[in-house]
This record gives C-alpha cells, sequence and structure tokens, in this order.
C-alpha cells in the first residue's frame, strides 16, 4: 500500500491541465486501496458528522417539533432567542461556573503536574491514575456521592461543618449547598474541578515533560534558584498548554451536560441552568428542534469568536 | 497483501459487520412458537411487570410472543424519533401521563377509539380524559398515583401525635410543630425542598381543583385553585416544620428520624419498602389532609398509560395485550400486588387483595385507603404542552418561595407560559371549568 503523492501545485497553463488530469487519476489508480480504506470514516463522517451539522442551521430556520409538518420560519427562532429571558440567564450561568472553576482546576492541575514531574517522587504511576480517576468514574456515580455528600440536613460535609463549628464553640447553620440559588453554582464547581483536575493535569504533564531539560541546566548554571526556574522558564514555556487547557475548558463548560443534569437538573430554579442543559430541554424536553438549534448556532458563533479571542490574545501575550 | 488477500479480507470484513448489524433483529424477529412478536418498551418495575403479565398472556395466545424491551428513562426521546422516522417503534410503548399529550396529539398513534370506548367508564375519570384527544382514544391508563402520607410510627407515637387527628393542612401543620418542638427541631414533619415544591404543587393543585390550561387549552394558572395550594404550601414553608432534602438524602431518611412523613404518591411506598426493609412494620398511612373540613382527602401524582403507534405490523395482536394488561382486573391487581403500579381500571379495586393488611405498613389496610375517593379527582386539561409547563414550574416555584406573592407569581407565570408556549392567557382569575368546591 502506498502513500498518496504530495500534491501538485495547480498550473494555469491549459496546454499542462490534461496531462496533470491523467496524472491525478493515475495517481487514484495507484492510490487506489488507501483511498478505499479511507473511505468508511469519510462516509461515517457524512452520514453521522456533517450532515447533522447541515441539517441543524437547516433547522434554525424552521419550527418543528419532529412530529408534525416543520414550517419555514426564517429569523425569528433567533429573534425569540434575543427575547428569552432563559437563555440569557444560561449564559450567565455559564460564564459564572466557567469564572468558579477553570482558574482553580487549572491551578490545581499544575500544581499536581508539577509535584508529579519530579525525578524524586517515588509511585508515580500510582499517583498519576489517583489524580486522573475521577475522569474516568460513572457520572451518575458522582453525582449520588455528591448530593449525599453536600446534603442540606444529612450530608456529610455539613456534619463535618458543624462538627468544626462545635469545637470553635461557635452555632453554625445549615449550608444550603444544592438547596440554594446562590450556592447552587459553587457545588457544581466543586464537582467539577474535582472531576477535571487530573485529565488536565495530564495534558500539563505532557507539556511539562516537553520542556527541554538543558534549559533547567543552564538557569542552574547561571545560579537561578528553583522559583526562578519555575517562573522564568516553566511557565513562559507552558503558555501554550495553559492556552490549550483554558480553550478546552471554556468549550467544555458551555457543552457540559451530564454533571449538571445529574447533580442539580439546572435548579434550583434555574440557577445552575448552563447552556448545554438549555439546548437539551429546548431540544428533547419541549422537543423545539428548530429554536434549539438556533441556539446552538449562535452560541457556537460566540464561542468561535471567543476561542480566536483568546487565541490572538495569547498569542499577542508570547510574541510581546 | 496479494490482490486475492485484499478482497478476501474486505469481504470478511463486511460480513462480520452485516452479522453483527442485522442478526440480532433476525433473532428477534421470530418468535420461539414461530407467531408474531408483539415488542413492548417500559422501563424499571414497569418493564418486569409488563414482562410477568407476558407469560401468562402467551400462555392464553399460545402463538403470539410478547418481547418487552427494558428501555432506560429517555425511552421517550428515541419513541419520538421513531414515530417521526416512521420506522423503528415498538408495537407498544409505555408513557408517562405528563407526557401523554405530546405524544396523542401527533397523529402517529393508532385510533382505539373502537377497541376501548366500552372501557371508558371503568377507568378513572381523570385518567381517561388523559387518554383522549379530537374524541378519540389514543392511548389506555395503565396505573395511577394516589395520594397520601406515609408515616413513621415510632416518631409520631414518640411525640404524642395521632395521625387519625390530622384531617385538614391547619391540624398537619400544627402536629409538624408539636414533633418540631419536642424533637428540639431535630425532627421536621415533611421535606419542601426547592427539589420538591413542583410535585408537591401538582398534588395540592390536584386537590384543590386547579389548573394550568382550561378546557380550551388557554392557560389558567391564576384560578382560585392554584392560590390555595400556594396558600397551604406558604404555610407548610413558614411553620419551619420542614427539611430540604434532595432525592438520595430523602431515601436515606426513611432509616433516620430527620424526617415525620412523607405526603406522596403511592408508588413511593415502594422505595420506602426497598430502601428501609428493617423497618417493616413501623409506618403507617394516613389520607391526605383536606384543604378545609370536609373536602376532598386525596389527588394524584404521576402513573402511565400504554400506545400502539400506528406504523406496526402487529396492531391487533397489541391491542390485545394492551387489553389483557390494562383492562382485566386480574392483571392490574397483580401488577400491583407484585409491582405496586396502582390500577387505573376501577373494577379491581373490588378484588378481596384490597381488603388485605400490608405487614409493611402494621398491618394496616393501605390499599383501600389509597382507592378511596380517586374517582373525585378531577380531570385535568394536559395539552401536548404540559411537561413544558411541569418544567416552567419547576424552574419557577423556586424563586416563590423566596418569597414572592401568590397573585402576581400566578399572573406572571401565566403571561410567561402564554408566550412561551404561544397560547393565549384566560381572562379573569376564574375556576377553569366553572364548578366550585
Amino acid at each position: 500500500m502506498n502513500p498518496p503523492d504530495a500534491a501538485v501545485s495547480a498550473t494555469s497553463n491549459p496546454a499542462n491541465k490534461g496531462q496533470h488530469g491523467r496524472r491525478l487519476r493515475q495517481r487514484c489508480v495507484a492510490n487506489r486501496w488507501f483511498y478505499f480504506l479511507l473511505a468508511p470514516f469519510f462516509l461515517l463522517f457524512f452520514i453521522f458528522g456533517l450532515y447533522p451539522l447541515l441539517f441543524s442551521l437547516y433547522l434554525s430556520f424552521l419550527r418543528w417539533d419532529a412530529l408534525s409538518p416543520a414550517t419555514w420560519v426564517g429569523l425569528s427562532n433567533f429573534a425569540a432567542l434575543a427575547q428569552d429571558e432563559l437563555f440569557f440567564v444560561s449564559l450567565k450561568n455559564t460564564l459564572l461556573l466557567g469564572l468558579y472553576h477553570i482558574p482553580p482546576m487549572m491551578l490545581l492541575a499544575f500544581v499536581f503536574a508539577v509535584l508529579l514531574d519530579r525525578q524524586c517522587l517515588k509511585l508515580k504511576g500510582l499517583w498519576r491514575a489517583a489524580v486522573f480517576f475521577p475522569a474516568i468514574t460513572p457520572m451518575v456515580v458522582i453525582a449520588i456521592v455528591f448530593s449525599l455528600l453536600f446534603g442540606a440536613e444529612l450530608g456529610l460535609v455539613n456534619y463535618l461543618w458543624w462538627r468544626a463549628a462545635a469545637v470553635v464553640g461557635v452555632e453554625a447553620g445549615v449550608l444550603p449547598w444544592l438547596q440554594s440559588e446562590s450556592w447552587s453554582k459553587v457545588t457544581v464547581s466543586l464537582l467539577l474541578v474535582w472531576r477535571w483536575t487530573g485529565y488536565n493535569m495530564v495534558i500539563m504533564l505532557a507539556g511539562l515533560q516537553g520542556i527541554d531539560r538543558s534549559l533547567y541546566e543552564a538557569a542552574e548554571v547561571d545560579g537561578a534558584t528553583r522559583l526562578q526556574r519555575l517562573t522564568q522558564v516553566t511557565m513562559p514555556l507552558m503558555r501554550p498548554t495553559f492556552l490549550f487547557v483554558f480553550v478546552m475548558s471554556m468549550i467544555g463548560t458551555v457543552y457540559m451536560f451530564d454533571e449538571v443534569f445529574v447533580l442539580t437538573k439546572g435548579g434550583p430554579g434555574v440557577s445552575s441552568t448552563n447552556v448545554g442543559l438549555f439546548l437539551f430541554d429546548e431540544g428533547f424536553g419541549a422537543f423545539r428542534f428548530g429554536y434549539a438549534s438556533a441556539a446552538g448556532y449562535s452560541v457556537a458563533a460566540g464561542l468561535f469568536l471567543a476561542t480566536l479571542l483568546v487565541l490572538k490574545m495569547g498569542r499577542k501575550d508570547h510574541t510581546a | 497483501m496479494s490482490s486475492l488477500g485484499k478482497w478476501l479480507a474486505i469481504v470478511g470484513l463486511s460480513a462480520i459487520v452485516v452479522v453483527i448489524t442485522w442478526l440480532p433483529q433476525l433473532l428477534a424477529s421470530k418468535s420461539p412458537a414461530g407467531g408474531p412478536v408483539v415488542e413492548v418498551w417500559a422501563w424499571n418495575t414497569a418493564a418486569d411487570s409488563l414482562n410477568a403479565l407476558a407469560s401468562s398472556y402467551t400462555q392464553r395466545t399460545s402463538d403470539v410472543h410478547i418481547d418487552v424491551i427494558r428501555n432506560g428513562t429517555d425511552m421517550q426521546t428515541r419513541f419520538l424519533l421513531s414515530l417521526a422516522g416512521g420506522v423503528g417503534a415498538p408495537d407498544v410503548c409505555q408513557l408517562q401521563e405528563r407526557e401523554v399529550g405530546k405524544f396523542t396529539e401527533s397523529g402517529r398513534l393508532m385510533d382505539l377509539t373502537d377497541y376501548a370506548a366500552r372501557y371508558g367508564p371503568d377507568f378513572a375519570p381523570a385518567a381517561w380524559a388523559n387518554c383522549q384527544f379530537d374524541s378519540k382514544t389514543l392511548a389506555i391508563p395503565w396505573d395511577l398515583g394516589p395520594c397520601a402520607v406515609f408515616y413513621k410510627r415510632w416518631v409520631f407515637d414518640r411525640y404524642g401525635v395521632d395521625p387519625d387527628t390530622i384531617e385538614t393542612w391547619d391540624d398537619f401543620i400544627a402536629a409538624g410543630k408539636q414533633i418540631h418542638e419536642a424533637s428540639g427541631g431535630q425532627t421536621h414533619m415533611m421535606s419542601l425542598s426547592s427539589g420538591d415544591l413542583s410535585e408537591f404543587f401538582q398534588i395540592l393543585m390536584q386537590q384543590a381543583g386547579g389548573s394550568v390550561f382550561n378546557d380550551r387549552g388557554e392557560i389558567a394558572m391564576d384560578v382560585p385553585g392554584n392560590q390555595r395550594a400556594l396558600e397551604v404550601m406558604r404555610a407548610l414553608l413558614d411553620s419551619g416544620t420542614t427539611a430540604q432534602l434532595e432525592w438520595m438524602e430523602k431515601l436515606s431518611s426513611f432509616n433516620s428520624d430527620a424526617v415525620a412523613c412523607y405526603p406522596m404518591a403511592v408508588w413511593f411506598g415502594q422505595y420506602i419498602k426497598d430502601y428501609a426493609p428493617d423497618t417493616a412494620g413501623e409506618w403507617g398511612v394516613f389520607r391526605l389532609p383536606a384543604l378545609e373540613p370536609g373536602g376532598l382527602r386525596t389527588s394524584n401524582l404521576g402513573g402511565s398509560v400504554l400506545v400502539i403507534p400506528d406504523q406496526g405490523d402487529e396492531r391487533k395482536q397489541a391491542w390485545d395485550y394492551v387489553e389483557y394488561v390494562t383492562c382485566v382486573a386480574e392483571s392490574q391487581v397483580r401488577q400491583y400486588r407484585d409491582y405496586g403500579l396502582f390500577p387505573a381500571y376501577l373494577p379491581a379495586l373490588t378484588d378481596p387483595y384490597f381488603d388485605e393488611p400490608d405487614p409493611f405498613f402494621g398491618g394496616q389496610r393501605v390499599h383501600r385507603l389509597f382507592s378511596a375517593d380517586i374517582e373525585k379527582v378531577r380531570p385535568l386539561t394536559r395539552t401536548k404542552d404540559w411537561a413544558e409547563a411541569e418544567r416552567y414550574l419547576r424552574q419557577t416555584l423556586s424563586t416563590w418561595a423566596a418569597g414572592m406573592d401568590h397573585q402576581r407569581y400566578l399572573a406572571e407565570s401565566a403571561d410567561a407560559l402564554g408566550r412561551k408556549l404561544g397560547r393565549p392567557v384566560a381572562a379573569g382569575a376564574s375556576d377553569p371549568r366553572g364548578v366550585t368546591e
């Protein structure tokens, strides 16, 4: 099986065009097994990836509940979205959830990565697996454990809180982790930090291990302290990794679904409803597929712009 | 690899894919007896119950095989997609009462009027009304969720509260205060967390004759029944005797003194039995407190129906099975006795089983207690938008609970739902059916 030849640059000379076409055909025939074996991926991608993507774009201009005939409504789904209070609440919640959990999660992931990168650490594999474990634990199990831990009346966290307060001699009230609109985002954020720190730690560890060790040796020769090596060598070289983790976490927060769905179902009220849950509720709860598609595309457009902005800022800082 | 080898590899791989894809269907499409197969979708206990009845049904009609497929909770989405695609739907599907309107209005379900109309008077009016659309019967009620209060005898006895003296919600609150004070604030009367608000509102709303939609499909939230329901909820919240338990906490509270009782539907009893088997015999049930002395002492929460999509080849056999499950007293009693699914078919309630004591509830005749007055629960107009209206209530009642005025909440809810669902808001705060208590 031969790999495909490098693409031949197009030529504007009409006399060469026929020859060029012949060569292309010959290469296609010569590499037919390559294309044949690649075909299943593209076939599946077109059917289950590209087609739904384009169909949902078309859907965003329709009113359709999957059972009645669809009707063309133009831009009215987008107009309704602009007036939908819940949509903006879900955007605000998403932003706050991101603010609450991404910075501490990145900090913890970096700290764990630095610790695990140390040569002297014993049982590295065990520690790495332990920190990574929450990322592969089934979400339903996590939700059950968290709802029992953070229960207002019978939860372990509040019990420890009351015990601690009693030791100090203070009467502590109930902390409504899951019952209060002000607290629910904090509880979801704690879950997110716990669940995703290990995953991001692995990415950061890969970033750390990609740094040339000779740079540290050079810094050491120049008399740099351990802190200086961290701030002057590690941090600047980790910037692309930080940027990657930040962007992926940002996208993950917007489309996050299972964590919120199983822990709070977006409540109390709508206090922890993020964009992912909003889209699910509109699409598969209310069967408003056109409206959900319009919301999905609007969010995707906003997210695309935000990502570009973040990447541009990251690059600008890097080159400054 | 030689050319022949490549072709053999491709043919071999293709054959494996075809076998993996089609074999289960090929195997499933024939009954062991070679007769027609009726595919049924249901979940959890409901699926177990249908499976148990399938065996006895097959013994009666030896050539039909019932294949009960146990689905997850997202079954209605898959059912919707199979109806929308016109292919892949089962022959019989379970639906929750709250979502049935969406499907009956779809025009994709078999019209059962000719077969089922004669059974209409045999079902609880509220359940039967929910299965009708456009003068057609499109679903058959399967089980109901009559409500009462599950209580811990040991807690009531310890604090000297006699459940027989609790007739109204005012009495209930007074008893709650007595328990809460006597226990030094350790035991709450019931849980009314933000997650409980929507379900509890629906219990009280039906008891008080409230509504979300009127008979014309208009939004009718701002009605006296709903105001009364909110008044009771406010009184309970203000009494300081309610706990804030989420679902998992509630299940674990069965074994402790944190909460004294649970006003809930009949199916909740099965959870108590499953999660607190060691407390058998120490529980009791008393009737739902009335809104005023002599008022209705029951309500409904939950319940489900069976439907037959109009795309299947085995519709006649499907109806035959549905009829056996829903319109035969013996089947309905068996489902209640073995799986806790309370009969929607009223003749089943005359079965001697309903007078038998339940050892788990201290030998009390709880089955008869739950069956009392269920025919008096008023039918609700649910429409295809019920599930979305319910979602709205779940999302907004915690804002009301934080201190919003009833009238303002109901008026704002009516407007918001009208805008969201594209339905007119009924004029004036009148009862939706013009009926007064």
